[in-house]
């Protein structure tokens, strides 16, 4: 099932990824298991795509393979429009710095951090280096987008869920990316803190920036410009 | 400049440790050890090394010193006096036996020998031999018997210049000898411990009967030093004993220098070899045969380098596998503190971080614990070393004053660094191979 919402002020330029019979296969210690088949995926510049599908219908596995956490055995992916499938783990690791932001469902924030400090992890990533003073100004800056400046200092066990899935999102834009995924942010919160998380993330598509969100949640992915239903490693 | 790359890791490898204060503890305390047992095995040797030195300098002289015999005989100590005279770049020697006390009596260690020695004849030193152009030996006839009185028997050396460039005499009380004054009629003495003690143990007259002397002489006692000669010994300028000689301290009976009579010993600055050639040939021509002259230079240091060497590298050995205890520790905490920041590192490498950046913040952390354990160990050491010393120091004069050597804080340094990098090898891969994928789904 593919959906169209395209939102009327969004022009449609170049896309800003392109994912062409992208195929993944999982080989453990049994019989290789194919997770993903044959899989085309587009993201445009200021689109927002909600990827929909039971438990194991290989959602994460798209979205590891589109952050570039892992690669797929067959297909391409154009970043750009330039071909990144072969792309070497370092500039790898450089792309994800510039181009993605990424929340998950967990927050992954570091309890002995403050939230300031877990946003400005990003920043302090080996991608360059900026002043102490300017990273906080790009934190407080990102802090403020997602609405808690306030709460810079706190550490993350002082924080609601929806406020440390807040500081998560903080961290994902504080670099500016192009693109954010976003794999079921709002599984671990109550339905109000959800709907706030996915009208934050949809907030940053208004600045160009793409979004691809990996839900469970057919409210959430209704508020998305497209939706997409993996079934069986296939987009119906 | 620093780069992007390893500021970040200092960062996050000091949020690290500061997060982990516990464990980062636990890892100093295994590694204390290893690194402490580096650097007193150093330092232990470094000192013993300096007191050793220090104990040979003081009758060797220093090292690099061209150390020269000569014959006291045919006009040499004269030859000698006039060349030296107004140079500190070398210093003769000329020592002679001198008597202080009663003249005419035997004195309480006959033969100058120590006073440990005192009252059991010459036997101390064996009889007195003498040997013939042929080689043939045969004991030497004792002299008269003298009546025993209140006399100590020392060796007297005269001195052309400061020895002290040469030998580090350290002082003990009063002061050396200054030989920019006019001579005194009262030659002021100095005396070695050794001979200070036998003064103290035995009250005998000022009075001193110099060997050859044309009369009594009434010196002038303005000091003690340690000169690391068991004999008693008494320095004194040579011009202050001229006055009291009949014509130089030369004698034309040769026996008289091997039975313990004049002998001429000449210290020079390395880079002299002029002036030792001049010394040569003056010598030479005033009839001193060439083969009687010897000069060799001072190699103390590489002598007992050799020697301590065999012994440094067994206990460097035992320290270093003390060490390995400590890297294990660290080792063991790493894999366990990996183990459990799985979550952390697959974060830091989602948001952009490379494997290998991510494996030099874990060895960042190991090496700073390594780094901030090696100098809790050098303090420690340093700390140790002047506590003992002011337990101990009186025991050892030569260690008296000795600094923390700076190879033990090197080999410190360099101990906390190699525990360091061994310790976090392992778990710093291990980092760099978790998958992110894996994990951020979990």
């Amino acid at each position: 099932m593919t959906q169209s919402f395209e939102q009327p002020t969004v022009q449609v330029q170049a896309p800003l990824l392109q994912l062409n019979g992208i195929t993944k296969v999982l080989k453990g210690q049994g019989e290789p298991r194919t997770i993903l088949s044959g899989v085309d995926f587009t993201v445009h510049p200021g689109q927002s795509v909600a990827i929909l599908g039971r438990s194991g219908s290989g959602k994460s596995t798209l979205l590891s393979l589109i952050g570039l956490f892992d690669r797929a055995d067959e297909g391409q992916y154009y970043l750009h429009g330039n071909d990144i499938t072969k792309l070497p783990e370092r500039r790898a690791a450089a792309l994800r710095s510039a181009e993605f932001g990424f929340v998950f469902q967990r927050f992954f924030l570091l309890k002995h951090l403050t939230a300031a400090q877990n946003v400005a992890m990003a920043l302090v990533n080996g991608q360059g280096w900026s002043s102490p003073r300017k990273r906080k100004q790009q934190v407080m800056e990102a802090l403020e987008q997602v609405g808690i400046a306030h709460l810079s200092k706190s550490k993350p066990t002082r924080l609601s869920g929806g406020e440390q899935q807040r500081v998560a999102i903080a961290r994902a834009l504080v670099r500016k990316p192009r693109i954010i995924l976003a794999d079921e942010p709002t599984g671990a919160l109550d339905t109000e803190t959800g709907n706030l998380v996915v009208e934050v993330l949809l907030n940053t598509t208004r600045q160009g920036c793409g979004l691809v969100l990996v839900t469970h949640d057919h409210d959430h992915a209704r508020k998305m410009g497209r939706v997409m239903e993996l079934r069986d490693g296939r987009f119906n | 400049m620093l780069s992007g790359k390893f500021r970040s890791a200092l960062v996050i490898g000091g949020q690290g440790i500061r997060a982990r204060k516990l464990r980062t503890f636990l890892s100093m305390v295994s590694l204390f050890l290893g690194v402490l047992a580096v650097v007193a095995v150093q330092a232990g040797s470094e000192i013993a090394e300096r007191a050793m030195l220090t104990d040979v300098e003081l009758q060797s002289g220093k090292d690099g010193t061209v150390r020269g015999y000569v014959p006291g005989e045919k006009g040499a100590p004269a030859i000698v006096e006039s060349t030296l005279k107004g140079r500190s770049d070398a210093v003769a020697m000329i020592s002679s036996n001198a008597i202080i006390g009663e003249p005419g009596v035997r004195p309480i260690n006959e033969g100058g020998m120590p006073f440990e020695y005192a009252g059991q004849g010459r036997g101390y030193y064996g009889p007195n031999m003498i040997c013939d152009s042929n080689g043939t030996c045969h004991e030497q006839k004792q002299p008269e018997k003298k009546p025993d009185g209140q006399a100590i028997e020392v060796n007297m050396v005269a001195l052309t210049g400061d020895i002290r460039p040469f030998k580090p005499f350290r002082p003990v009380s009063g002061s050396w000898l200054e030989f920019a004054s006019a001579p005194s009629l009262a030659p002021r003495i100095v005396l070695n411990e050794e001979a200070a003690k036998g003064l103290r143990q035995y009250r005998v007259p000022g009075e001193m009967t110099i060997e050859g002397a044309t009369h009594h002489v009434t010196p002038q006692i303005i000091g003690v030093v340690q000169d690391g000669d068991m004999q008693p010994r008494v320095y004194m300028r040579l011009d202050e004993l001229r006055t009291w000689m009949p014509s130089a301290t030369e004698t034309t009976n040769p026996n008289q220098f091997r039975g313990g009579g004049t002998s001429l010993e000449l210290f020079l600055q390395p880079g002299t070899d002029d002036l030792q050639q001049l010394l040569k040939a003056k010598l030479v021509g005033a009839g001193v045969p060439q083969d009687q002259m010897q000069f060799q230079t001072v190699k103390s240091k590489e002598r007992m380098e050799s020697e301590l060497r065999i012994m440094r590298l067994i206990f460097l050995g035992m320290a270093f596998l003390v060490l390995l205890i400590g890297v294990a520790g660290i080792l063991n905490v790493g894999l366990a503190t990996v183990g459990e920041r799985v979550e952390e590192f697959a974060l830091r490498r989602a948001v952009g971080m490379s494997r290998m950046l991510l494996a030099g913040i874990v060895l960042a952390e190991t090496l700073l614990t390594g780094l901030l354990t090696a100098a809790l160990a050098i303090g420690a050491g340093a700390a140790g070393l002047q506590v003992a010393l002011m337990m101990f120091g009186s025991r050892f004069p030569s260690l008296v004053g000795t600094a923390f050597p700076w190879e033990a804080g090197v080999a410190g340094v360099i101990a906390g660094l190699v525990a360091g990098v061994l310790g976090g090898l392992i778990p710093a891969i291990r980092a760099a191979k978790i998958p992110i994928a894996t994990v951020m789904r979990a």
